[in-house]
């Protein structure tokens, strides 16, 4: 059985050529020249031609000192924060009674269908369409708020920091907690019914299920989420871009939009844009590294460590007996 | 693995310097001054590769093509819109990279034409063979368009349009609330900032707003600042263009406008007077009144919604706003043909040059081709337009444009916008503009 | 009538709303491609008005060719999704099914791919793909799906969860070479994972603006989101009808794609936890 595997293993690699190949030639290229790019004097439109600096990591340094730079990490936080907590709370809630076999939602297929569906819709058509929602000093929302009596005069939502703020966690939530049930949904119907059954048999209801069976069996796929969301916020661009376009006040610069601007305005600094590029890869990692080692299955590396002992001790045996 | 990486860092190295050196060359013989050189038609030429990101330049190409039935090249035309920064991006990369795809003619607007003209790309008219002084000078072309497209005294780009600003205002509301709707008497009253105030608060008293938004007063504000934004690399604080931030601020807690934003629901609203209030006027050029008003004005033909309702004065101060230059790439391979579209475009003041009929909706460049054309509008009451928008072109100044304005006016403007809500004081919001544009240009400290 | 529990009544009060803000901005930008510039000004309405023709009649002197952007969106995403399904099962399948020393070293690797912010490669991937005049092509807008490692995250968990090896080892005794018993055996077996997914990638592709906008500029190159895009740009005047009925044209055809595979998403797909 072993040597046979061994055999195999040639097409594990054989299968991972494609991955691989389009990989370098499309991501690590411009990885690469990026890296350089940010240790170089590059900027200027239709410059092509740069030399590395004297000292390589003074653009890193600059970036790293800059106030708004460090005025969009806290705002890309601030954004992905309240937009994650409820986006997640809702997509267990909602995974919570679709699984539920003893609640029989009806119609639950269309529901998901169309909990999805906001997902599908172009940031564009959003940012338009939210735009003209709030607009100032007539608009939807403006009537609204004075025909309820709220205000005696239309609000400038869009001046109010917060306010833009909320907006788009709130249009990133909405667009994407249906995707987030769904991939949730696939990882309960993944985990075994006997469980469930046990679970059942031992009396144990809805809620106590869901916390103790459920989502314990439900930690791989949320880190999936965790990640994906993590990284996805971290790079959040279209919203703030096409909405807000990062004002007002910068209030909803977010770290992509901020080296889109460097990189795409103004003089056109390529090097500043791509150290600034690099320091936001080195926060992702060390983010979603955190991620990992929290939510590593404690028990799967206990049994992991043990085996590696037992496989340990078991080679010693055999090789004192041969 | 290490030794991998190792060598594949060099390979990366070794592509980036090629690509560097490919694209890097210097573009040849362009910088030859003086005298316009002389070019031979290039009978190679199959096409002409047009960027534009309007299908403005690119329609006068088709009306080009029937007035030259037998030329034996055809034009390829790119539309990129402006419209979250593509067209300029995508442009960049184009310029760069050169080779046959690359563009032989581009258009650049008013907001970002200095990058092109002061960057290496772009050709001297002169070095397309076209006498660019004599023809001007025959054309009688406005100054400041001449200055937007020159950089250390050489013509890189012209337009075709003249936008020069007037003040636009609603003759229905010059009578009721001045006493007149003649341009000259509602020109008194706007004579100075002081006295455009005075009769701004007159017309709210009467229940008016003098303009739609803070965005109306930016662009007469914009035009009066004695020099560049950014003189021997550091950022300057015009006097004449701080003063938006008090202006903006007495327009907001006085509620002497709509405070509506540009280009949005509400401004356009404004213009069919449908808005919070009626509001008395819009700075603007020409082709605010024919491409943007008359379309929003609510009618077709006089007494529908405000059509026919309009007329226009001399403005505060003079500016301009807009427009469109047509450059050429300094590499390109088919320098006469170029030319040859360009001259058409930009110089030609024949009754067969496009200036001839583009002056039935808008006023241009040349200022032999208005004399020709009749500037009476029944948008504006039968007013001649050419009239006011002639001398504007004239009092327009194309010196103070700099490569960056686009974005240092938008950071500009958000912070003016902070301080007039009461966001914040000004002495901060002035420093956040600093370092807004600190960030984005860079800067002598 | 059968009485229902609260809980019940607050599930359904929930989704019933939550649906209603799902479909209203399908629903308002609908009625917007029928209505006016001058009446979307007014403010919203939830009733069609009756200027779809005109506003079409602008969309298309506008240079809005729906059968060009069509076709080019549809190769574009249609190309990039196959890809990405195909290429991200197959290395999933790798990472799961054989057992090579750089296995787990390899799978380490594809989490720090996910982890490249796009910004990082942008710059260099717009001038790479300018250098080698691989301009107005559709394949740099496809080919880099092969390596989508959120995907083969994805895939692997789903496989982790329904692939059994004794399969894989009954279809070598029938003789299947390895790649046929991939192509013919595993990807079946894969279907669900992958119309999920195949979902999220369409709608991905086919919505993405910047990067082809950056990359196709010739006319007859353009997918339908550049086109609509060029209608905001216009200087003088926006046409907010056309714009409308243009997005509404540009969604109609992912909504047909999501219909199609939406019964995977009503079944659902089982994702399992690492065990090994």
């Amino acid at each position: 059985m072993r040597h046979k595997s061994v055999s195999y293993a040639k097409y594990g690699y054989i299968f991972l050529v494609p991955f691989v190949a389009a990989f370098l030639f499309f991501s690590l290229y411009p990885i690469i020249y990026t890296l350089v790019i940010s240790m170089s004097d590059l900027k200027g439109v239709g410059t092509a031609s740069f030399s590395i600096l004297a000292n390589p990591f003074q653009n890193f340094i600059n970036i790293a000192k800059n106030e708004l730079f460090q005025k969009s990490l806290a705002t890309t936080g601030i954004i992905w924060i309240l937009n994650f907590i409820p986006q997640m709370a809702l997509a267990l809630l909602l995974t919570a009674w679709f699984t539920n076999e003893r609640l029989r939602v009806r119609g639950q297929g269309a529901f998901k269908v169309l909990l999805y569906m906001p997902n599908i819709i172009t940031s564009g058509t959003i940012a338009v369409l939210f735009y003209s929602l709030f607009s100032y000093p007539i608009g939807p929302v403006n009537s609204l708020v004075t025909m309820l009596g709220l205000t005696d005069r239309p609000y400038e939502f869009l001046r109010d920091a917060s306010v833009a703020r909320g907006l788009i966690a709130f249009i990133q939530f909405w667009m994407w907690y249906g995707n987030t049930m769904i991939v949730l949904i696939a990882g309960v119907l993944g985990i075994s019914p006997a469980i469930f059954d046990a679970a059942a048999i031992d009396g144990a209801n809805s809620l106590k299920t869901f916390l103790y069976v459920t989502l314990p069996s439900l930690r791989q796929i949320m880190l999936y989420t965790l990640i994906t969301s993590l990284i996805g916020g971290l790079q959040m661009f279209d919203i703030p871009k096409l909405f807000t376009n990062g004002g007002p006040d910068n209030a909803t610069q977010t770290a992509s939009v901020y080296i889109f601007n460097q990189a795409f305005t103004g003089s056109y600094q390529y090097n500043r844009a791509a150290a600034a590029s690099m320091l936001m890869f080195v926060i992702t990692a060390i983010f979603s590294g955190a991620l990992f080692y929290l939510m590593r299955d404690k028990d799967a590396q206990k049994a992991k460590k043990q085996r590696k002992l037992l496989e340990k001790a078991a080679a010693l045996n055999g090789g004192a007996q041969a | 693995m290490k030794k991998l990486l190792r060598a594949l860092a060099l390979v990366m190295a070794a592509m980036l310097a090629l690509s560097a050196c490919g694209s890097g060359a210097a573009p040849s013989g362009t910088e030859s001054g003086g005298e316009a050189a002389n070019v031979q038609a290039n009978p190679g030429v199959k096409t002409i590769n047009l960027w534009s990101f309007t299908d403005e330049v690119p329609g006068m190409v088709e009306d080009y093509k029937k007035l030259h039935p037998d030329l034996p090249y055809d034009f390829k035309t790119t539309i990129i819109a402006t419209s979250d920064g593509g067209y300029q991006i995508a442009l960049d990369a184009a310029l760069a990279a050169g080779g046959a795809e690359a563009p032989d003619i581009f258009c650049a607007e008013a907001a970002f034409i200095k990058k092109y003209v002061e960057g290496p790309f772009t050709a001297t008219y002169k070095s397309l063979g076209i006498d660019v002084d004599a023809e001007a000078k025959a054309a009688g072309i406005a100054q400041y368009t001449m200055d937007v497209g020159s950089y250390n005294g050489e013509v890189k780009g012209l337009g075709y349009q003249a936008t020069g600003g007037a003040f636009i205002y609603r003759r229905s509301l010059a009578k009721e609330v001045l006493g007149s709707d003649e341009p000259n008497a509602v020109q008194e009253a706007i004579k100075d900032w002081d006295s455009f105030f005075d009769t701004a608060r007159k017309m709210k008293a009467a229940g008016y707003a003098m303009v739609s938004g803070d965005g109306d007063l930016w662009h007469p504000m914009e035009n009066s600042r004695k020099g560049k934004w950014i003189e021997d690399n550091k950022l300057v604080l015009d006097d004449n263009v701080m003063q938006f931030f008090e202006f903006s601020k007495i327009l907001k807690q006085e509620g002497l406008s709509n405070e509506t934003t540009d280009w949005t629901e509400a401004w356009y609203a404004d213009m069919a007077g449908t808005g919070v209030k009626p509001v008395f006027g819009f700075f603007g050029p020409a082709w605010l009144i024919n491409y943007v008003m008359k379309g929003n004005s609510g009618g077709t033909a006089p007494g529908e919604g405000t059509y026919g309702d309009w007329g226009v004065c001399v403005p505060t101060t003079g500016f301009y706003w807009g427009g469109t230059w047509v450059l050429a790439n300094a590499n390109t391979t088919a320098k006469a043909e170029v030319a040859d579209l360009i001259r058409w475009i930009t110089l030609d003041s024949s009754d067969t040059g496009l200036q001839a009929s583009w002056a039935l909706g808008d006023t241009v460049a040349s200022s032999v081709v208005m004399e020709k054309t009749d500037g009476h509008w029944e948008f504006i009451g039968n007013q001649d337009a050419f009239e006011v928008f002639v001398p504007a072109n004239e009092k327009a100044d194309g010196h103070t444009l700099g490569p960056f304005d686009e974005n240092i006016n938008s950071l500009f403007r958000d912070q003016v916008r902070e301080y007039a809500s009461g966001n914040k004081d000004k002495e901060q919001a002035v420093a956040d503009f600093q370092m807004g544009v600190a960030n984005i240009v860079d800067l002598d400290s | 009538m059968t009485k229902m529990s609260p809980t019940k009544v607050v599930i359904y009060v929930v989704c019933i709303l939550l649906a209603v803000l799902s479909i209203m901005p399908f629903w308002i930008m609908f009625v917007n491609s029928t209505r006016s510039t001058v009446e979307i000004q007014g403010g919203i309405s939830l009733l069609p008005s009756s200027h779809f023709m005109s506003n079409l009649s602008i969309l298309l002197n506008k240079g809005f060719n729906p059968m060009v952007g069509f076709v080019n969106s549809f190769a574009i995403a249609a190309g990039a999704t196959l890809c990405g399904v195909y290429f991200s099962s197959l290395t999933a399948y790798a990472l799961v099914a054989y057992h090579f020393k750089a296995r787990q070293a390899f799978f380490t690797f594809i989490m720090c791919v996910l982890m490249i912010p796009a910004q990082v490669s942008a710059i260099g991937f717009y001038q790479f793909m300018y250098q080698l005049h691989w301009v107005n092509s559709i394949w740099p807008l496809i080919l880099p799906s092969i390596a989508a490692p959120a995907m083969v995250f994805f895939m692997r968990q789903y496989l982790l969860s329904t692939l059994s090896i004794e399969m894989v080892e009954a279809a070598r005794i029938d003789g299947s070479g390895e790649f046929a018993t991939f192509n013919r055996i595993i990807l079946p077996l894969m279907a669900p994972a992958i119309a999920t997914q195949a979902i999220f990638a369409f709608v991905g592709s086919w919505n993405s603006l910047f990067t082809p906008m950056i990359l196709l500029t010739s006319k007859d190159r353009y997918t339908m989101p550049i086109m609509v895009n060029l209608l905001r740009g216009d200087i003088y005047r926006t046409e907010f009808g056309s714009i409308y009925l243009g997005l509404a044209m540009t969604s109609l055809p992912l909504f047909v794609v999501y219909f199609l595979l939406s019964r995977y998403i009503i079944a659902g797909v089982a994702l399992g936890g690492v065990k090994e």
